[in-house]
């Protein structure tokens, strides 16, 4: 038996105990109810029971992620800044977040040309904008675009 | 079964001029456009174009929304091919097996099964309906929410067998998915675990949080390649391949057979659908295959399961939609709405007094899915050049599409931000290899589990073991569900101890 782990599968793992944990205390606070409880209880028990099996059985060559600290740091990078973009395009405008995204993202993906990465998002931001703008229902947020 | 009176007027009807077919082309460019695009709904594409059919006749009207309906259950499959994003719930089986061709260089191959799949799948969803729609209709209505419970359990069982490496982790997977489902109100009317945020007050997206879990995790995870296709050299998706691997479909018949089949049955149950039709189908023909292991690398049988599900489970919903007048989706909904701007309501008076309109509309249809192998096959070339373009440019732009989509179907920030924090969750679970697909499986299956569950333990008293011995259909589904596992589990143990005793 071991507990060793890779911290990102320990921080994986804690997230989804504590989120089962608070879904049950949410749920069973809100009603003790057969009609309430009847997927989300089992589903929980059964999943601490597997968290368990996997802390406890002996982990897998595979289960080390074998990625480089480069290429591990990048992927934060770029959900980092994906995250960025979800959450702020609502404030500096779809048009405007869409297009530094499109830049940044393709300078951290690889590219080495320095005038390639802001047309191609200026024209994507453009055309996305524009495209979308018409065929949604909703009201878009925009800076520039209109 | 057939009224011949019926469908000689159905045919004078369709083929007497070329007005009910002027609007079927840009309607399955239409379709597959939406279906293509991560977040944009067949059934967004058919709301959007509803006010133009105001302009048409009734049976202009129906063709034009019906084949933005097929183009865009196939579109959705196309993207699962090339870059393992569903563009629908209806295709998260596509990808499993379509994806891993895609990266051994098998695009061609892969896009052309899943055409050739997709076109048969519906002509037989279709072709049962015109047959069969009468009696279809009979058994429809018989079932009631404890079959539906079974069936929902049936596709929940291919959650156990997604993960090759640990049946732990697949499991555990799945359960994240169950978990994520009960968020928001309860069926009942209970609020769970919303965190103070009117957002969640309906649960989780299901489709932004399957564009955040399948496409922007998996994006990262190969955002260092140069090209989608892992293959030095991949051939170029061309007419020729694409045609020879679309015939090629017709070298699995029972897999066409059995996925099509699945598909009529499950799309007839109302509420259920082609999204549960393509994970039971793909289970079911990976279950009873003589090489289940080799599922997920890659293999034919699984895009043809998939697609050939998908597809003739809209002849099924159409069965709900025409025979009992009950929308079996969001798509069959807006087809309701335009059959009542023309004051016409499905269900049984409907068949009855109008059956060569009924004929009329299957008949469309038939022509219609042989029309979109023409249109698809022109279509691919266009968007299968997708494969070339160098990743740092189509994955920040893919990224971005998935939270525009995510937007496209909430309206509000909630899109953007499910389809966040899923990516994150995704690039998690695909580190430690979780199959994501099974949280995917688990979030779409949950609700519909809890509803159906809940109105099964209303009506039995909480009886519910008593209540299914008085119910044959009920006793029959249990009976095919626990053969197909029993006899799957033997045939693996078979394989297991036949591959024991050759290696020794």
């Amino acid at each position: 038996m071991s507990l060793r782990l890779a911290p990102s599968h320990a921080v994986f793992l804690a997230i989804v105990l504590a989120f089962t944990v608070a879904m049950n205390y949410s749920a069973i606070t809100a009603k003790f109810a057969l009609n309430n409880l009847v997927i989300l209880v089992p589903a929980s028990v059964l999943a601490l029971i597997l968290i368990g099996t996997i802390l406890l059985s002996r982990p897998i060559p595979e289960d080390v992620p074998e990625e480089s600290l480069r290429k591990t740091l990048g992927d934060l990078l770029l959900l980092g800044l994906f995250c960025g973009f979800c959450s702020l395009m609502f404030v500096i405008g779809f048009d405007v977040a869409t297009f530094f995204f499109i830049w940044i993202g393709i300078v951290v993906c690889g590219e080495r040309s320095l005038w390639k990465p802001p047309a191609f998002a200026l024209a994507f931001a453009v055309v996305v904008t524009t495209t979308f703008g018409a065929l949604f229902p909703f009201p878009i947020v925009t800076l520039v675009l209109q | 079964m057939i009224d011949f009176t019926a469908l000689s007027a159905a045919l004078e009807l369709m083929f007497s001029s070329f007005g009910p077919w002027i609007f079927v082309i840009p309607g399955l460019l239409i379709g597959l456009i939406f279906g293509a695009i991560p977040g944009l709904q067949v059934s967004m594409a058919m709301a959007l174009f509803l006010p133009l059919t105001f302009t048409m006749d009734f049976i202009q009207s129906i063709m034009f929304l019906t084949s933005i309906f097929t183009g865009g259950v196939y579109g959705g499959g196309v993207t699962a091919i090339l870059m393992n994003i569903p563009g629908s719930s209806s295709s998260v089986a596509t990808a499993f097996d379509g994806y891993p061709m895609t990266c051994k260089g098998g695009q061609n191959q892969a896009l052309g099964l899943s055409l050739g799949a997709s076109v048969i799948g519906a002509f037989i969803g279709y072709s049962v309906l015109f047959v069969l729609i009468q009696p279809l209709a009979a058994v429809v209505l018989k079932l009631g929410p404890l079959e539906m419970v079974l069936v929902i359990a049936w596709g929940l069982t291919l959650i156990a067998t997604l993960s090759e490496r640990s049946v732990a982790k697949g499991l555990l997977a799945g359960m994240i998915g169950l978990i994520l489902s009960q968020v928001g109100m309860s069926t009942t009317g209970v609020l769970r675990a919303t965190f103070g945020s009117s957002y969640l007050l309906d649960g989780v997206q299901v489709v932004p949080a399957m564009i955040g879990i399948f496409a922007a995790s998996e994006l990262l995870r190969i955002r260092e390649r140069q090209t989608l296709s892992t293959v030095e050299g991949a051939p170029p998706v061309a007419f020729g391949p694409i045609i020879r691997a679309m015939f090629s479909t017709f070298k699995y018949p029972s897999v066409l057979l059995r996925g099509s089949g699945i598909g009529v049955l499950i799309g007839a149950v109302p509420g259920v659908g082609s999204s549960v039709a393509n994970l039971v189908a793909y289970g079911e023909v990976r279950r009873t295959s003589s090489t289940p292991e080799k599922f997920g690398t890659g293999i034919p049988e699984g895009v043809i399961a998939a697609e050939s599900a998908n597809s003739s489970s809209e002849g099924g919903s159409m069965t709900a939609l025409l025979a009992l007048g009950i929308p079996g989706g969001a798509a069959t909904a807006v087809l309701m709405a335009a059959f009542s701007y023309h004051n016409l309501v499905g269900g049984p008076s409907f068949i009855r007094d109008q059956g060569d309109l009924v004929y009329a509309i299957i008949l469309g249809n038939l022509v219609q899915v042989l029309l979109l192998g023409l249109v698809g096959l022109l279509s691919l070339r266009v968007l299968g050049m997708v494969v070339q373009v160098p990743l740092r440019y189509l994955v920040p732009s893919v990224l971005a599409l998935c939270v525009w989509g995510g937007f496209g179907v909430t309206g509000t920030i909630a899109g953007p931000l499910t389809v966040a924090v899923f990516a994150c969750l995704g690039w998690l679970m695909r580190r430690h290899h979780y199959p994501v697909a099974a949280t995917v499986i688990g979030l779409l299956l949950g609700r519909m589990a809890e509803g159906e569950m809940v109105r099964s333990l209303q009506i039995s008293g909480g009886h519910i073991f008593g209540y299914l011995l008085e119910r044959p259909i009920s006793m029959l589904l249990l009976a095919l569900m626990l053969f197909s596992i029993g006899a799957a589990f033997l045939k693996a143990r078979r394989i297991h101890r036949r591959a024991n005793i050759s290696a020794t």
